[in-house]
């Protein structure tokens, strides 16, 4: 249907369509409404990890039992995003492809190296969410395919994570700076949100460092990432600096939890 | 247009919307549910909020089309002896009153999933509800006397 229709979009959850609407800013000809398609709400877990439809929701994400067993930094983000009766309504496949960034989820997803399965007429394939976000609000999509499944990989076993959000103005704004960051054998996972026109990802291996030598080597594979966009939100300045506090913050508690695991 | 059929309090309403007509407008102008509020049009401040079977939606946000069949509850299929509602009068938890209504069911939703909520689990639950006039302690009292009338230790 996607392939036939001119100019269509996907209305997964509606609660970001409906906002963008309501500014005047969304320029669909087309909604393709999934609500009664089948099978898109579905989790399954098995040793690899997890496999989500795309109509699943935020809050789903947030509350079942395996996605808190399996990937609990993926579980924690999601429960920033909005509030919890948007978390009920807003879905996974959406908040992905909304490609917007400074939404919570596509850190995490990034420092746990989740792919997206994208389906069309021409077939399914498998997008690294790493090579997802391409440019502004831009995603590796083409308009004519969907978002048919995240897959998140399991947390390993002695991992340790930590997901922040720092907001500016109120409680419930878009983050000023966000970050996901995931231990997992010596490996440190970073994935960053609201600091350049894209969420970003970066690692680095800290075999052998203390907590100090991995805050400070954190600090120096994020700083070519940093690329913020000034807003009421902040500066330029001090969203950079924000993104020090945020990634030390971060880092190492992520760090203590390793050390008391 | 789409005729849809929308079970409010209990009440079926068979009704016909376009397309991109919003749950809220339909429930405000097609079943009489005044209690449901637009605010802030984003789904931030919660004066539209309804419950669809035990789950909380933003109604300003939801297409009315989606919820054919669906069983919904606002403040109206609400009792005053409810325990939530009785609460909520008893602590002197509204003073304009306009943002109640959507404190009361997502207090409903949480009191669900959470019969004797803590503090930090009431708070995470109303994040996404706000109160001009400010009522917050009172509210939050509210929802402690719901919970301590509903299940009492």
């Amino acid at each position: 249907m996607m392939s036939t229709v001119d100019n269509p979009m996907v209305y997964g959850g509606g609660t970001a369509i409906q906002i963008l609407i309501k500014q005047g800013i969304l320029f669909a000809d087309n909604f393709v409404d999934l609500a009664g398609i089948p099978g898109l709400t579905e989790i399954t877990a098995d040793a690899a990890g997890l496999r989500a439809g795309p109509m699943v929701t935020a809050r789903g994400m947030e509350t079942d039992d395996r996605v808190r067993r399996v990937a609990p930094l993926a579980s924690t983000a999601y429960r920033h995003v909005a509030n919890p009766r948007v978390r009920n309504t807003a879905s996974i496949g959406g908040n992905l492809a909304h490609g917007d960034y400074r939404l919570d989820p596509p850190p995490a997803l990034l420092a746990l190296d989740a792919t997206v399965e994208a389906t069309s007429v021409r077939g399914t394939r498998s997008l690294p969410v790493r090579q997802f976000f391409v440019d502004f609000q831009q995603t590796a999509l083409a308009p004519d395919e969907l978002v048919t499944a995240v897959r998140i990989p399991a947390q390993p076993t002695g991992s340790a994570y930590r997901f922040v959000k720092y907001s500016s103005l109120s409680a419930n704004d878009w983050p000023c700076a966000s970050v996901a960051v995931l231990i997992a054998g010596r490996e440190v996972h970073i994935g960053l949100g609201a600091l350049a026109p894209v969420p970003r990802y970066a690692s680095f291996d800290a075999t052998g460092m203390t907590d100090q030598a991995a805050v400070d080597a954190a600090l120096e594979v994020i700083a070519p990432l940093l690329d913020p966009i000034p807003d009421v939100r902040g500066s330029v300045r001090y969203k950079r600096r924000l993104a020090q506090v945020i990634v030390e913050d971060a880092v190492r508690g992520a760090w203590k939890d390793l050390d008391n695991a | 247009m789409n005729e849809i059929t929308l079970i409010v309090n209990g009440t079926p309403h068979r009704t016909r919307v376009s397309d991109s007509a919003l749950l809220l407008d339909v429930l405000r102008e097609q079943a009489g549910c005044t209690s449901v509020r637009e605010g802030c049009g984003v789904g931030a401040c919660g004066a539209c909020t309804v419950l669809v079977g035990e789950t909380s939606v933003s109604s300003c946000l939801a297409l009315a089309t989606r919820y054919d069949g669906a069983n919904i509850t606002t403040a109206e299929g609400l009792d005053e002896n409810d325990d939530v509602v009785s609460a909520f009068a008893d602590c002197g938890a509204a003073q304009c009153g306009y943002c109640i209504p959507g404190f009361v069911l997502m207090t409903r939703e949480l009191l669900a999933e959470h019969p004797r909520p803590t503090s930090e689990q009431i708070t995470e639950h109303l994040e996404g509800n706000i109160c001009r006039c400010g009522t917050y302690p009172e509210i939050r009292t509210a929802v402690s006397t719901a919970a301590e009338r509903r299940s009492p230790r």
